[in-house]
């Protein structure tokens, strides 16, 4: 078993309420790990706690073989995050941000071949408040791979994006993907995790209540006699939408 | 040392493509010079007097009109009193028809009692301008003084003001400035951001504090240069010496703005807060006026203020072309201040 990240028993409270309750996972190199639940079920608190952004109250963490509590300016090194509401300083175009987050890890960055991964090649002299909701979390994306991370954050990077800016993204994602990173990411679109994750978590009150591939997480729904009622559709709204504004996504 | 520099080209960057900051730090003060430049509150200013003169003889009329220190108009009785009684005037002066040639009593001046000062001045002037007349026709030999020019520096209000208005801005830029700018980066999780990299958030302060300053210096440099070529400020002290001054406060007042930053959590929570702190200052701290005139216990007070020091320091390096010695309790004062903001800010300052 390669893993990349160990999570065991990490816990967080504030005050009264247990926002991570005792979590462990652990995530294999290579692969893109979803961590699902609805609002206020913990994911959030528990990436912040696996990205140094906050103290761990108990339980521990090992990323790339480092303990994340003990040696946090290596564990930063290693990752790219994706905050929720990543947001950049307004005045630098996307190139000079590149740069910029670049000499932060003390590396020289290939600005336009970031931007490239991210499909922002056009926008290298924009400033960030110029770009729509997909391209600024695409611009994220590309922000969080400056330091070339062994592993990847994002933190419900297409909450509030519509269904074409999402497929793009999903898209930067496989890409990211199939270059050999590991992603972490959150989400509460379950069709999102079903189509990008490997292997889900699925979150609910600070808890990890099932954890598994989609797929075996369907099966193991069905093998226990489930039937869903359902009407056969052989399309759904989001498709015609999809087909009458183009299949190719074009630019948003 | 790469990254702090790095830090602070893109700090420096991000100021000039913002409009609005070029504008609040560096053109608003200079308009504001500029707005001040027009009033003339130098001297004694005029004493208004009404003449109603019923005689043919125009002699006095024309002695009284050449002294520049009078204002002088002419209308019948019952007008210039009325000017009076609404202030206009100081004094009426009333010559009647028989005047030159009886010799006594003879002329009526109504005074305003709510001007004694200028009222005093205009009577002893008239008086003298009559004794004058007087003399001029009993040809006696008399003394005469003997006036000299003198070349004085006629230090003018821009020369009081500008230095003001440049300690003013230095204020308000490094409070609202930092308070802003950094509540921004907060609210907008940018500072989240940059915490999730390897940087030392050590060198991003650094780098905005020193952005800040270096503006700051410009500022310096652009109230002074502006001052000394469209104000005609007499500028007689050390550039280097107001930069030094200059720094120190601009220290006291980054932290000000970073403590208050560090405990608000929006734009809106900042701005009440910036103005309770900035506002007694910028009136009480002679930057428009001098603070002579405050009650005794609001001069102790505000002797005081942080930019008291700066405004007091800034005036005499520039106009009095005071030596760092001379500004020792300026510095002294500054140095406290610093010490105990940089404190209180160190203490309140939050990330998140």
């Amino acid at each position: 078993m390669n893993s990349v990240l160990v999570v065991s028993h990490l816990k967080k409270r504030y005050g009264d309420l247990i926002a991570v309750d005792g979590v462990s996972f652990d995530v294999m190199r290579g692969e893109v790990f979803g961590i699902l639940g609805p609002n206020g079920a913990g994911k959030t608190t528990t990436l912040e706690m696996i990205e140094t952004l906050r103290p761990i109250d108990s339980g521990q963490v090992l990323l790339d073989g480092l303990n994340v509590q003990r040696e946090p300016q290596k564990v930063k090194q290693r990752i790219g995050v994706q905050l929720q509401s990543s947001s950049f300083f307004d005045k630098l175009t996307l190139t000079e941000l590149l740069l910029l987050f670049g000499e932060m890890y003390e590396r020289q960055v290939d600005a336009p071949a970031l931007l490239e991964e991210a499909e922002l090649r056009d926008k290298a002299k924009s400033y960030v408040t110029q770009l729509s909701g997909g391209q600024k979390q695409r611009f994220s994306i590309a922000a969080a791979l400056v330091n070339d991370p062994v592993i990847l954050f994002l933190d419900e990077p297409t909450t509030g994006l519509d269904p074409q800016a999402r497929r793009h993204l999903w898209g930067v994602i496989r890409r990211i993907r199939s270059e050999g990173k590991t992603i972490v990411l959150t989400t509460h679109y379950m069709e999102e995790a079903e189509e990008l994750c490997d292997r889900v978590a699925i979150m609910d009150s600070g808890k990890i209540i099932a954890n598994a591939p989609p797929q075996e997480l369907i099966r193991q729904l069905l093998a226990k006699g489930f039937t869903k009622e359902r009407i056969e559709r052989l399309a759904n709204l989001e498709d015609v939408f999809l087909d009458l504004t183009g299949h190719s996504l074009r630019e948003e | 040392m790469r990254l702090k520099l790095k830090l602070m080209w893109a700090a420096l960057k991000m100021f000039m493509r913002q409009r609005e900051a070029i504008i609040w730090t560096i053109l608003l003060p200079l308009f504001m010079v500029f707005l001040f430049s027009f009033v003339k509150f130098d001297g004694l200013g005029h004493v208004a007097i009404g003449v109603v003169n019923h005689s043919q003889d125009t002699t006095l009329v024309a002695a009284l009109r050449t002294i520049q220190a009078l204002k002088i108009s002419e209308g019948k009785t019952e007008q210039e009193l009325l000017h009076l009684q609404k202030g206009e005037r100081a004094l009426v002066l009333v010559i009647p028809v028989a005047f030159q040639q009886i010799g006594n009593d003879s002329l009526t001046l109504y005074l305003n009692a709510e001007k004694p000062q200028e009222t005093q001045t205009g009577k002893l002037i008239i008086q003298r301008a009559l004794d004058e007349l007087a003399l001029r026709q009993s040809h006696l030999p008399r003394h005469m003084l003997r006036a000299e020019l003198v070349n004085s520096r006629n230090l003018t209000y821009i020369d009081f003001l500008l230095p003001g208005i440049l300690a003013m801005s230095i204020m308000q830029s490094g409070v609202f400035g930092v308070a802003f700018g950094f509540v921004i980066l907060k609210k907008r999780g940018i500072l989240r951001r940059l915490l999730a990299t390897p940087m030392k958030i050590g060198d991003f302060i650094f780098a905005q504090v020193c952005t800040r300053l270096l503006i700051l210096m410009l500022q310096v440099l652009v109230m002074v240069g502006a001052g000394v070529l469209f104000f005609n400020l007499h500028f007689i002290g050390s550039i280097f010496n107001m930069l030094l001054v200059a720094l120190l406060g601009g220290v006291v007042f980054l932290a000000i703005g970073f403590a208050l930053s560090g405990v608000s959590k929006s734009e809106d929570q900042v701005a009440p807060l910036a103005n309770v702190i900035t506002l007694p200052m910028l009136m009480l701290s002679g930057v428009f006026f001098s603070r002579e005139n405050l009650p005794g216990f609001a001069h102790v007070i505000t002797d005081f203020f942080p930019l008291t020091y700066l405004a007091d320091g800034l005036r005499s390096i520039a106009i009095e072309g005071a030596t760092l010695v001379d500004v020792l309790p300026q510095l002294f004062g500054l140095t406290v201040w610093a010490v105990i903001t940089l404190f209180i800010a160190i203490k309140a300052f939050r990330w998140e």
